[in-house]
């Protein structure tokens, strides 16, 4: 299974929110607080973080695809 | 959802309720019985607004994150109600500074938060924590020397958010008894129209002036930097100043008070935390959860014709969401009522939810985390001074808390 992650920037309201669930994944940009995206396709068992990431973000800015 | 259109209709046949704010005698933790009641029918229902007007009521968790994430609820002053009487004259709000990003809406409000974001993000905050630690250090030494018994608000839960937030936004330390008094004047629903008038005039003035010299001399906290490293005009930094400053000290307050208190009423989960210090960052999560303070509101308005989860939301319509009936919601908590610090889910709106989601929710957290471990450290005795019956609560506030917290170690 691959897991892929997309993220909006221009949705996204810098919380910072999947930093804490997923900072293996996740990160923010210094200047304005905007998720930087450190891994596009993390592994198999960093699923449920990234995926408890998307649901918990508070600009809906993070989209998870498992195929 | 096939019930929801009907529920929605039936309703609309008998007098819609009205916002619940009285808790029942016993239970200070718990929301209004009523919001319960329903949520169980309809997680968003009618409701009629001090002066008669029908709007909306949301109660129920997913509808609460559905309402706070669309942007067709706008979060624009015009039109807006509060659900409850708030005594005492209209704030003028052509009177407002700009810059005030809780009353606005994307594009414009996008500026202002990726303005701020940059001091609020994960990194930063850890950055806090030294800082914040001397502080409460601080505090604690100050609880001591007064001696047993305190008023816990007044020799804690009060003081710290105040520093806290005064030297983050690099505000004069000799004036935050006055803002904090200015502050819990605006935030009471008991406040005159006069009382409001004059800490508005007094905290503009004061911040303004504060812009005024920071401009002449720059600094490095995050005022300064935004007077030397943007572009916004005066007017607007007083607005985003006046924002942070009563987004940092009110709720924080609450929270540290009321949860000390809560803890005390829930000696299993105080002795696990005593146990297991690393309990504390869910046990953090789990107090804001269960207490969520910010009992009146967030409102919207919609702002236009649309179809919502069944239902026929026509423009004006105001929309109020309670933030403690949507996080005890027993379809997304089980045992919602139950203050579990095993429970591991931080996946509550007590900060809100959607673009307008509280900015400081890290450094509420940090503070929160540093404040009740450094307590519970210094003063492992620390026990209610008197009969909790007697604990007098604000029920008549936009947040809610204890008024005093009587402690004794």
């Amino acid at each position: 299974m691959v897991i892929t992650i997309q993220v909006d920037e221009d949705r996204c309201c810098g919380a910072g929110t999947c930093v804490l669930r997923a900072p293996e994944v996740f990160d923010q940009n210094e200047i304005d607080g905007t998720v930087v995206l450190l891994d596009e396709h993390p592994a198999d068992d960093r699923a449920a973080a990234v995926v408890e990431a998307a649901d918990m973000c508070p600009a809906g800015a993070i989209k998870v695809r498992r195929e | 959802m096939t019930n929801t259109s009907e529920a929605a209709s039936a309703a609309d046949d008998v007098e819609a309720p009205r916002f619940p704010t009285s808790r029942r005698t016993g239970c200070p933790f718990d929301p209004p019985p009523e919001f319960a009641d329903l949520r169980a029918v309809d997680p968003m229902t009618r409701m009629t607004y001090p002066y008669g007007q029908i709007g909306w009521l949301v109660t129920g968790f997913e509808m609460a994150r559905a309402v706070l994430s669309d942007v067709r609820f706008s979060s624009l002053p015009e039109g807006k109600l509060s659900p409850v009487k708030v005594p005492g004259t209209e704030l003028d709000l052509d009177a407002l500074p700009p810059g005030m990003f809780v009353n606005m809406d994307p594009p414009q409000h996008t500026r202002y938060r990726r303005l701020l974001n940059g001091h609020f993000t994960v990194r930063r905050v850890r950055l806090m924590e030294t800082q914040i630690r001397t502080i409460v250090d601080g505090v604690l030494d100050g609880m001591e020397r007064a001696g047993s018994p305190v008023d816990l608000v007044e020799e804690f839960a009060k003081p710290i958010p105040t520093m806290v937030t005064t030297e983050l936004l690099g505000l004069p330390l000799d004036q935050r008894e006055q803002f904090q008094h200015d502050v819990s004047v605006l935030f009471s629903l008991s406040s005159s129209g006069e009382e409001m008038i004059e800490s508005m005039n007094r905290l503009g003035g004061t911040l303004a002036a504060l812009v005024a010299a920071k401009r002449a001399a720059p600094t490095d906290d995050l005022l300064g930097s935004l007077v030397s490293d943007t572009d916004l005009t005066d007017p607007e930094l007083l607005g985003i100043t006046f924002v942070l400053l009563v987004a940092g000290l009110e709720t924080t307050t609450n929270m540290l008070a009321l949860g000390v208190f809560a803890l005390f009423q829930h000696p299993e989960q105080l002795a696990a935390l005593r146990a297991d210090p690393t309990l504390m960052a869910p046990a953090v999560d789990e107090l804001l959860r269960f207490l969520s303070v910010v009992q009146v509101g967030p409102v919207r308005v919609a702002a236009e014709d649309f179809e919502f989860e069944g239902r026929q939301v026509t423009k004006g319509d105001v929309v109020t969401v309670s933030l403690p009936a949507a996080n005890r919601d027993p379809d997304r908590f089980p045992d919602a009522d139950a203050l579990d610090f095993d429970r591991r889910d931080s996946g509550h709106i007590a900060f809100g939810r959607g673009v307008h989601q509280c900015m400081g929710h890290h450094l509420a957290r940090l503070e929160l985390e540093v404040a009740y471990s450094a307590l519970l450290e210094r003063f492992p005795e620390l026990r209610l001074a008197t009969p909790a019956e007697g604990v007098p609560t604000r029920e008549m506030m936009v947040t809610y808390g204890v008024q005093r917290l009587e402690v004794a170690w």
